[in-house]
């Protein structure tokens, strides 16, 4: 698949290094995702995918190096290498723009399919109800939910709730979305549904970032794939780099294992 | 044995008058303790560590020690520390509201802490703030928690009110015990039990509704 992008950066990590109680998990990553770019981020268990991922909304503190969105700095580095945040207040307001969402839904359980999706667009971003409900029933109707707009999380399957969250991450206008395994938590049956909603999300052009284990998926939805493995990005290329002629002895074992 | 039915409706009346001070002690101490517990618990969640280490004596004493230890030493040893001397009825407010709002402090504490991390993650990843997060997603969730402990304890307030009768209080149990001794005969604390029991009973009602309104999901 070739695409073009203007290339105008969206997100920019350098040197990110991250370590929970002294085992060191990120151990300076350096990464740039250009709009309109589709990545996933494959590698083994352990090996950092979801703690990168993180990092880039604050939901995890970096210990050293730089992150910035849209040019602005999240945190930068400072003399010693120590990553240096900026206040929570800017932090926050920077990372709305960074739709989130997570392998195991997250959804507010005591509020509907509807209240979940408008929460944020009402509180956060001091829309209109009535204007962010339309928004929300458009966007139920993309992933192909309307009928569920009164249903509480608890009456839905894991595809639908997985569907919810993300109109719920959509519903804030996101310049990127990060998708933290998004399927590892569903019955097989119901993955293909939610890869489904991924997949009209890419012929959008939105901008993504996708740790993931579905291989087959990664390889056809995305422009880029990203190899780590022990904290590191091992490979960052093309899916045929990864997926057709994988250089690195590390991938082939991790293929041979997960193919 | 009473004699006459029109014995009993004295008897019964004078332990209901009783009930007057039971009542006001409960219901004052539910109006403060409920909201004392409330900002106790989101002070023990903060990180400030003087505050918590603060609060965390205030529960370890009031917990760790008797009520009626904390009722004598209010109305009895307040005036011989610091020559504060308190009505009877505000030195039962006062111990009560103190006690409670610290067993209020460790139920809601707990409540909070028992909602999973995944709704903080969530509510921060769509830009809301801590005190938003707090207010429309966490404690919601934590109310339906928080609930059957509270019950539990808005039931034994009612018959914690009995401990005030050692500071000559005149509630129930203090005027069913007058009338047996006036009277000779064991009614007056029959009709004690069945006050204590009424109320318990429209506390307990009240309580499953509430809970019952909140059960709307999973």
């Amino acid at each position: 698949m070739i695409r073009r992008f203007g290339m105008e950066e969206i997100i920019k990590v350098e040197n990110l290094h991250k370590s929970f109680h002294s085992l060191p998990v990120l151990k300076g990553i350096d990464l740039k995702i250009n709009k309109g770019e589709i990545v996933s981020v494959i590698g083994p268990s352990g090996s950092g995918k979801s703690t990168l991922l993180r990092c880039l909304n604050h939901l995890e503190t970096a210990d050293k190096g730089s992150i910035s969105f849209e040019g602005n700095y999240i945190a930068k580095a400072d003399a010693t290498g120590k990553a240096v945040y900026k206040s929570n207040k800017e932090v926050l307001a920077i990372c709305s723009n960074i739709g989130m969402v997570f392998q195991n839904f997250n959804l507010f359980p005591h509020k509907s399919v509807l209240e979940n999706i408008i929460e944020a667009p009402v509180m956060v971003k001091k829309m209109p109800k009535e204007e962010a409900e339309s928004k929300a029933l458009g966007l139920l109707e993309k992933v192909g939910l309307l009928e569920k707009k009164d249903a509480y999380p608890y009456q839905l399957s894991g595809g639908q709730k997985q569907r919810v969250a993300i109109a719920r991450a959509l519903a804030m206008e996101p310049d990127i979305m990060l998708f933290d395994e998004p399927t590892s938590a569903l019955d097989p049956e119901l993955i293909g549904e939610v890869l489904q909603v991924i997949k009209k999300l890419a012929e959008e052009r939105m901008t993504m970032i996708i740790v993931t284990h579905e291989m087959h998926f990664a390889r056809e939805i995305s422009d880029r794939v990203i190899f780590m493995d022990y904290g590191r990005i091992v490979v960052d290329g093309t899916p045929d780099d990864i997926f057709v002629n994988p250089e690195h002895p590390r991938i082939k074992t991790f293929l041979n294992k997960v193919l | 044995m009473v004699k006459s039915l029109d014995e009993l409706v004295n008897i019964s009346f004078y332990v209901l008058q009783g009930a007057v001070i039971s009542i006001k002690i409960y219901v004052v101490t539910i109006i403060f303790a409920i909201p004392l517990g409330m900002l106790c618990a989101m002070g023990k969640l903060t990180k400030i560590a003087p505050l918590k280490w603060f609060l965390e004596m205030y529960t370890w004493l009031f917990r760790g020690t008797p009520l009626l230890l904390q009722l004598f030493f209010t109305y009895f040893g307040l005036p011989l520390l610091i020559g504060v001397e308190l009505s009877r009825e505000m030195a039962a407010y006062l111990t009560f509201i103190v006690n409670y709002g610290a067993y209020f402090t460790e139920i809601f504490r707990a409540g909070i802490q028992s909602i999973d991390k995944g709704q903080y993650e969530a509510a921060k990843a769509l830009g809301m703030n801590y005190r938003m997060t707090m207010k429309r997603i966490i404690i919601p969730q934590a109310v339906k928690v928080i609930l059957p402990p509270t019950g539990n304890e808005a039931v034994t307030l009612i018959k914690d009110t009995a401990l005030v009768s050692v500071i000559a209080l005149a509630d129930i149990l203090r005027n069913a015990k007058s009338v047996v001794s006036r009277t000779a005969s064991v009614e007056g604390y029959f009709v004690a039990a069945a006050l204590y029991l009424i109320i318990t009973f429209i506390i307990i009602k009240i309580f499953k509704y509430i809970e019952k309104r909140f059960a709307y999901y999973d």
